[in-house]
C-alpha cells in the first residue's frame, strides 16, 4: 500500500528546509502508515547522518536497502555512515561496491570506495579506485588529494607535493579567496559592458572585479587598461590585471604586475595573493611564496585558505610542524574545508599521528560530500525514476 | 596505609597498589581467532599472571562459558570447573583477585551458546533462566570460600544488550543477584554493564537494576565512542569522555572505569599509551573506584585474505598477542605505581559544587530527537564547566540539587514543570543557574526565573555574533563572530534580566537576572549542542571561550569556582584535600607540551611530586607546572 502522499511529501519538504526534528517526525508519520517505504527509511538515513547519528542511519538504510536493494540513495547514507562511524570498513567496501554497481557513473562511490580500500591497507586497489573517479572526472580533487596522501605515504613529501599542488588548482575557493579578499564576496555574476561602465578610476576598477568574476577576461582587461592609462601607478589595477594575467597562465606578466602593485601599495591583499600564488606554482620558489603568503596572512587573517596557500608553501620548504599549525588555524576558521583537512592530514603523516591524518581525511570527506548534495541527486533519480515506493 | 609517614611522605617501603583505587584487567578466554570454544583458558597463563603482578595490577576479570560447563541439560563438565580452579589459582598465586563473570558475550568464544538451548533468549526463557541459576550457584558454591573471588559479575556489555524492556532486566538481574546470595553472602555482586551506554545502545534504562549491586560500571564502547566522540583519542571531546561517562553512571554506587583502552589499531602505539594515561588519571580525578582495563593480550586475528583485518582485531590489549608490552602497559604500571601513593583515607577530592543537568529527554526514543541531543550536548557543557576548572559533576533532571550551588542546564528541548518549580527554588535560596535554550516554546517560568519574554524561536543561523553590552558582568567577555551553525536563536525582550551581550543585530544573547537570592543566566542560543553538532574538534574558540567564561563567572560568584585556578584550559585539575596539606592531580587534554600555571587561594609553601624527589619551595600563590604530550602529575602541596 503506498503511504498517504501528504505524510512523505511533507517529510521531503523539511528535510530539504533542514528542519530535522519535524522531517523526522513527518517520516515516522508516514512510517506509521506504511512501514515498507524505501525512500523513507532512506530520507531518515539521511536526516540521521545529517546530525552525526551513525547508528540510526545504519538501521534506516539498511531498511530502505532491504526494502529495495536498488535504493541508491540508501546505499549512499549507509556508505557514508559506516565511514563516518569508523571501524567499519569492510562494510562500507561492501557498500560502495554496490553503489558503484547501481550508479556507476557516480565519482563519489569511486572516491569512497578508495578511501574504504586505504583504511583497510589495500592501497592498490584504493590507487585504482581513485584513478577511475578522476577517469569519470578530471577534476575531482578529493581523489587527487587521496593521491597526494598515498604518494606521502609511499615516496614521501618531494613527490607528493605536485599531487597536493594538482589537487590545489582543481579548488574553486581559491578564486573565491580572490573575490573574498577585493570585497566581491557576495557580489553577482554578472556580465559587464565596459562601454555602460562610468568614466572614472573607481567605476572601472569595481567594474574591472566583476568581470573577472564572471570570467570575462576582455571586458577586465579594457577596464583595467583605462584606468592605467590614466594612472600607470595605480595598484589596486595592476593586481587586477595580476589576476587576469595569472588565470590565463602567463606567469611572467601577472608577476610584473603583481610586484609592481606591491611596489606602490606593500600591503594590498589582492597583489600578495596573486604573487604569492605565481611563485607557488613554480618548483624552487616554495621559500619566496612562503614569505608572500605570511605577509598575507598578517593582512587577511580571518580567511582560512590564506592560512591554507601559507602551509602548502611551508610544506613545500619541509616545514612540517609550522605547515601542521598554519592548516589547524584554517580548519579552525573553517572546518569544512577540504583543502585544509587533507593538507593536516599529510603534516600529521610527517609527524606519525596516524589516526589524526585517518581523522582528517574521513571530515574531508565529510564536509566534501556535504557541499556536493549528493543524498538529493539520488534521491531524485530514485524518486523520478519511479521506483522510490 | 603502609608505607607512608604521618607527614604523607614517600618512606622506604612505598606501597604498590592502593587497596582503595584497584586496577585490574580483562583476562578473555581465547586471545586468537583461529581457537575454538573448547579452547576456553586452555593456555599456560603463568607469564600472563607474572607479568600482571610485576605491573602491580590488583584484579583480573575472568569469564565463564556456559557452553564448556554444561554441554548437556544438566550435565556438568567437572574438567571445566578445574579449568576455571586453575585460572584462579594463579591470580591467587600471583597476589591477584578475580571478577568472575557469567554471561559475557566475546564474539568468539561462544561462551553463552549452549547447543541445547535451541536458540531461545536466555535473557527471557524460564527454562534457561532456571538452568542459569543452577549454573551460577555451581559455580559460585564451588568457589564460595576461594579469597581470589573478589566479586561475581552476571554479565558484561554484549549480553545486556540483548534485553528488550527495563522489566525483564530487572526480574533477570534480581532473580540471578538472589541465586548468588542464597550461596555466597560475603562477596560482592556486580551487574556488568554501565547504564548510560546501555541507554544508548537499547533505549533500555538500567539505573534500577544497577541500584539493586554492590558496585555500578562504566564502559565506554566503541558504539558509544562513535556516537558521542568520534575523533581523535589524544585530545578534544574523547579524552573527557571516560570521566563523563563515570559522572553519568554515578548515583549511589562506588563507579568503577570498565573497559579503559582503546578500540582500534588506527593508532600509533603511543596514541594508545596517551589515551589509556588520559582515562586512567580521569578516572582518579572523578571520583572512579577503580578501572578496569579493557584487554590484557590483542587478539591475533586470521590473516584471511582480503579481509585480513577484520573487526575481532579491534580487540585490543596492553600487550601483543605474543604478550610482548605495549607503551599503554608501562603508562598503567606508572599510574598504579602513582596512585599508590595517594592515601584515599587521608586525602578526600574536593567537593563537587557544579552539576550539569542532564534532562529526562534524553531518555526519549525516536522520533524524538531529544534522546540522541541531549548526551552530546551534556558533554559539551562539561568540557566547559571542566575547561573553567569547576570541579563538576552530573545531575539527572529530577535529582534533588541541594548541595549544589550551581547548575548548568545546557540545550534542553524541554524540562518537566517540576523541574522549572525545583530551578525556580534552587535560585531563589542562593543558587546559580545558566540556561541555554534548546528551541521549541519556553516554559512560562522563564520569565519568572530568568527575568526574560519569549518572543520566538528565530530558527537556523551559521554565524555567533557576540557583542558586549554589560562588560564584567559576567567575566572577561568580548565581541566576535564566528562560523558556527546554531539550529535555534530565542529572540527574548522585556522583563527584569539585565542584558550582558547581544547579537550583531542588538537581539539579547546572554542575560543575567536576579531572582531570589540567586541569579539565573540565560544564553539565547543552544551553544553546547551547536559546537557538538558541528566539529567539537575544530570548535570556533571564541565560541567555546564565551561558555567557560560565563560558566567560570557564574560559578565563581556563587561559591562554586575552582578549588585550584589554572591559566591553560586544556589542563584538569583536581584537588584531594587533607589536614594542613593537600594533593593536586593535573592532566593535560593536549598532545602539546605545556607548562601550566596553577593558582591557589593559600601561599604554597613547597611542592613535591608524590612519587617521591626533593620538595620544591615556592612561597608563592601560583607555580607552574610542566607536563609533556598528554601529560599527567600528581603533587602533593604544603601551605606556609
Amino acid at each position: 500500500m503506498a503511504g498517504r502522499p501528504g505524510a512523505a511529501e511533507q517529510a521531503e519538504t523539511l528535510a530539504r528546509q533542514g528542519q530535522v526534528g519535524a522531517a523526522v517526525a513527518a517520516c515516522y508519520e508516514a512510517l506509521a502508515i506504511d512501514h515498507g517505504q524505501p525512500r523513507i527509511h532512506a530520507l531518515l538515513a539521511h536526516l540521521m547522518l545529517e546530525g552525526d547519528f551513525y547508528d540510526e542511519a545504519i538501521a534506516e538504510a539498511t531498511a530502505a536497502i532491504e526494502a529495495d536493494p536498488d535504493c541508491s540513495p540508501a546505499y549512499l547514507a549507509l556508505g557514508l555512515a559506516y565511514d563516518r562511524r569508523g571501524g567499519m570498513w569492510d562494510q562500507s567496501l561492501l557498500v560502495w561496491h554496490e553503489l558503484a554497481e547501481v550508479a556507476p557513473d557516480l565519482v563519489t562511490a569511486h572516491v569512497q570506495l578508495g578511501e574504504a580500500f586505504s583504511a583497510a591497507a589495500f592501497e592498490e586497489e584504493a590507487v585504482e579506485s581513485w584513478r577511475r573517479a578522476l577517469e569519470l572526472d578530471p577534476k575531482e580533487s578529493r581523489a587527487t588529494y587521496n593521491l597526494a596522501i598515498d604518494s606521502l605515504k609511499r615516496e614521501g613529501m618531494a613527490l607528493a607535493l605536485p599531487l597536493f599542488r594538482q589537487a590545489g588548482e582543481l579548488d574553486p575557493s581559491q578564486d573565491e579567496l580572490f573575490f573574498a579578499l577585493l570585497g566581491l564576496k557576495d557580489a553577482p555574476v554578472v556580465q559587464v559592458d565596459p562601454a555602460r561602465v562610468k568614466p572614472n578610476r573607481d567605476a572601472r576598477v569595481g567594474a574591472a572585479g566583476l568581470a573577472l568574476k564572471a570570467d570575462d577576461f576582455f571586458a577586465a582587461a579594457d577596464l583595467v587598461r583605462l584606468v592605467l592609462d590614466e594612472q600607470p601607478d595605480d595598484a589596486e589595477a595592476l593586481a587586477l590585471a595580476a589576476y587576469a594575467y595569472l588565470k590565463q597562465e602567463a606567469a611572467n606578466e601577472a608577476m610584473a604586475c603583481a610586484v609592481r602593485a606591491l611596489s606602490l601599495q606593500p600591503d594590498l591583499v589582492t597583489a600578495l595573493y596573486c604573487l604569492g600564488v605565481v611563485y607557488a606554482r613554480r618548483t624552487g620558489l616554495s621559500r619566496h611564496a612562503a614569505r608572500v603568503f605570511i605577509a598575507l596572512a598578517k593582512q587577511a587573517p580571518s580567511h582560512a585558505l590564506v592560512h591554507v596557500l601559507l602551509a602548502e608553501s611551508l610544506l613545500g620548504l619541509q616545514r612540517y610542524e609550522q605547515a601542521g599549525k598554519a592548516y589547524r588555524l584554517a580548519v579552525r576558521l573553517d572546518p569544512a574545508c577540504v583543502r585544509a583537512r587533507f593538507g593536516l592530514a599529510a603534516a600529521y603523516l610527517t609527524e606519525g599521528r596516524y589516526a589524526e591524518a585517518s581523522w582528517e581525511i574521513r571530515r574531508a570527506a565529510y564536509y566534501d560530500t556535504k557541499r556536493q548534495g549528493l543524498f538529493w541527486r539520488l534521491y531524485d533519480g530514485y524518486v523520478g525514476g519511479g521506483d522510490g515506493q | 596505609m603502609s608505607g607512608t609517614s604521618a607527614s604523607g611522605a614517600a618512606v622506604a617501603s612505598a606501597p604498590v597498589r592502593n587497596p582503595l583505587f584497584p586496577v585490574g584487567v580483562d583476562l578473555y578466554p581465547l586471545d586468537a581467532e583461529r581457537a575454538s570454544f573448547s579452547d576456553w583458558y586452555d593456555r599456560d597463563l603463568v607469564d600472563d599472571f607474572a607479568a600482571m603482578a610485576d605491573a602491580h595490577f590488583s584484579l583480573v576479570r575472568v569469564f565463564v562459558s556456559w557452553k564448556l560447563f554444561e554441554p548437556q541439560v544438566g550435565q556438568y563438565d567437572d574438567e571445566a570447573m578445574d579449568r576455571l580452579g586453575s585460572v584462579l589459582e594463579g591470580a591467587r598465586t600471583h597476589d591477584l583477585r578475580a571478577i568472575v563473570t557469567f554471561f559475557a558475550d566475546d564474539r568468539l568464544a561462544e561462551m553463552n551458546e549452549v547447543p541445547w538451548a535451541k536458540k531461545r533468549d536466555p535473557r527471557t526463557d524460564d527454562y534457561l533462566i532456571q538452568r542459569e541459576i543452577s549454573l551460577v550457584q555451581r559455580v559460585v558454591n564451588h568457589f564460595r570460600t576461594d579469597a581470589a573471588v573478589w566479586a561475581w559479575e552476571l554479565g558484561n556489555e554484549a549480553f545486556f544488550t540483548g534485553f528488550e524492556t527495563e522489566e525483564r532486566l530487572q526480574a533477570w538481574a534480581r532473580t540471578l543477584k538472589d541465586a548468588i546470595r542464597e550461596v555466597d553472602t560475603a562477596r560482592q555482586v556486580v551487574l556488568g554493564v554501565g547504564a548510560e551506554t546501555l541507554v544508548r545502545e537499547t533505549g533500555v534504562d538500567a539505573r534500577e537494576a544497577i541500584d539493586g549491586f554492590e558496585h555500578a560500571l562504566s564502559r565506554v564502547t566503541a558504539p558509544y565512542l562513535s556516537y558521542m566522540a568520534e575523533g581523535p583519542l589524544t585530545y578534544g571531546p574523547a579524552t573527557y569522555l571516560d570521566s563523563f561517562l563515570l559522572r553519568s553512571n554515578s548515583r549511589t554506587l562506588p563507579v568503577l572505569a570498565d573497559g579503559v583502552g582503546v578500540h582500534s589499531l588506527d593508532g600509533s602505539v603511543a596514541e594508545e599509551a596517551a589515551y589509556v594515561r588520559t582515562a586512567l588519571f580521569s578516572t582518579v580525578m572523578n571520583r572512579g573506584a577503580g578501572v578496569m582495563l579493557r584487554r590484557w593480550r590483542d587478539l591475533e586475528a586470521e590473516k584471511r585474505e582480503p579481509y585480513f583485518r577484520d573487526p575481532y582485531e579491534t580487540l585490543v590489549g596492553v600487550t601483543g598477542p605474543d604478550g610482548e608490552p605495549k607503551p599503554a602497559l608501562e603508562e598503567v604500571r606508572r599510574f598504579i605505581r602513582t596512585v599508590a601513593r595517594l592515601d584515599l583515607q587521608r586525602y578526600a577530592l574536593a567537593p563537587e559544587r557544579s552539576a550539569v543537568v542532564v534532562p529526562v529527554e534524553r531518555y526519549e526514543l525516536l522520533p524524538s530527537l531529544a534522546g540522541l541531543y541531549d548526551p552530546r550536548s551534556c558533554l559539551q557543557s562539561y568540557i566547559a564547566a571542566k575547561e573553567a576548572h569547576l570541579p563538576v559533576t552530573l545531575l539527572s533532571e529530577g535529582d534533588d540539587p541541594d548541595g549544589f550551588m550551581t547548575l548548568f542546564v545546557p540545550s534542553a528541548g524541554k524540562l518537566s514543570p517540576d523541574m522549572w518549580k525545583s530551578l525556580a527554588s534552587f535560585v531563589q535560596s542562593g543558587g546559580s543557574v545558566v540556561l541555554s535554550y534548546g528551541g521549541g516554546d519556553a516554559d512560562p517560568a522563564l520569565r519568572e526565573i530568568f527575568g526574560v519574554d519569549f518572543l520566538g524561536d528565530h530558527g537556523v543561523r551559521q554565524v555567533v555574533s557576540c557583542r558586549i553590552a554589560q562588560p564584567g558582568l559576567l567575566g572577561d567577555l568580548s565581541a566576535f563572530d564566528a562560523r558556527l551553525d546554531l539550529p535555534h536563536y530565542a529572540l527574548v525582550g522585556g522583563g527584569s534580566a539585565t542584558v550582558v551581550a547581544t547579537d550583531a543585530t542588538g537581539s539579547p544573547l546572554l542575560t543575567v537576572n536576579q531572582y531570589g537570592q540567586g541569579r539565573a543566566v540565560f544564553l539565547a542560543a543552544p551553544l553546547e549542542r551547536a559546537i557538538a553538532q558541528s566539529d567539537p574538534w575544530a570548535a570556533p574558540e571564541p565560541v567555546k571561550g564565551l561558555l567557560r567564561t560565563v560558566y567560570g563567572s557564574v560559578a565563581r560568584a556563587a561559591g562554586s569556582g575552582p578549588v585550584v585556578d589554572c591559566d591553560d584550559p586544556v589542563v584538569e585539575i583536581a584537588q584531594f584535600q587533607g589536614d594542613g596539606d593537600d594533593v593536586v592531580c593535573v592532566l593535560s587534554h593536549d598532545m602539546a607540551s605545556r607548562t601550566a600555571t596553577l593558582t591557589t587561594e593559600r601561599v604554597v609553601a613547597s611542592v613535591t611530586d608524590i612519587r617521591g624527589g626533593k620538595a620544591a619551595d615556592v612561597q608563592a600563590r601560583s607555580f607552574g607546572v610542566p607536563l609533556g604530550p598528554n601529560g599527567a602529575a600528581v603533587l602533593r602541596l604544603t601551605y606556609g
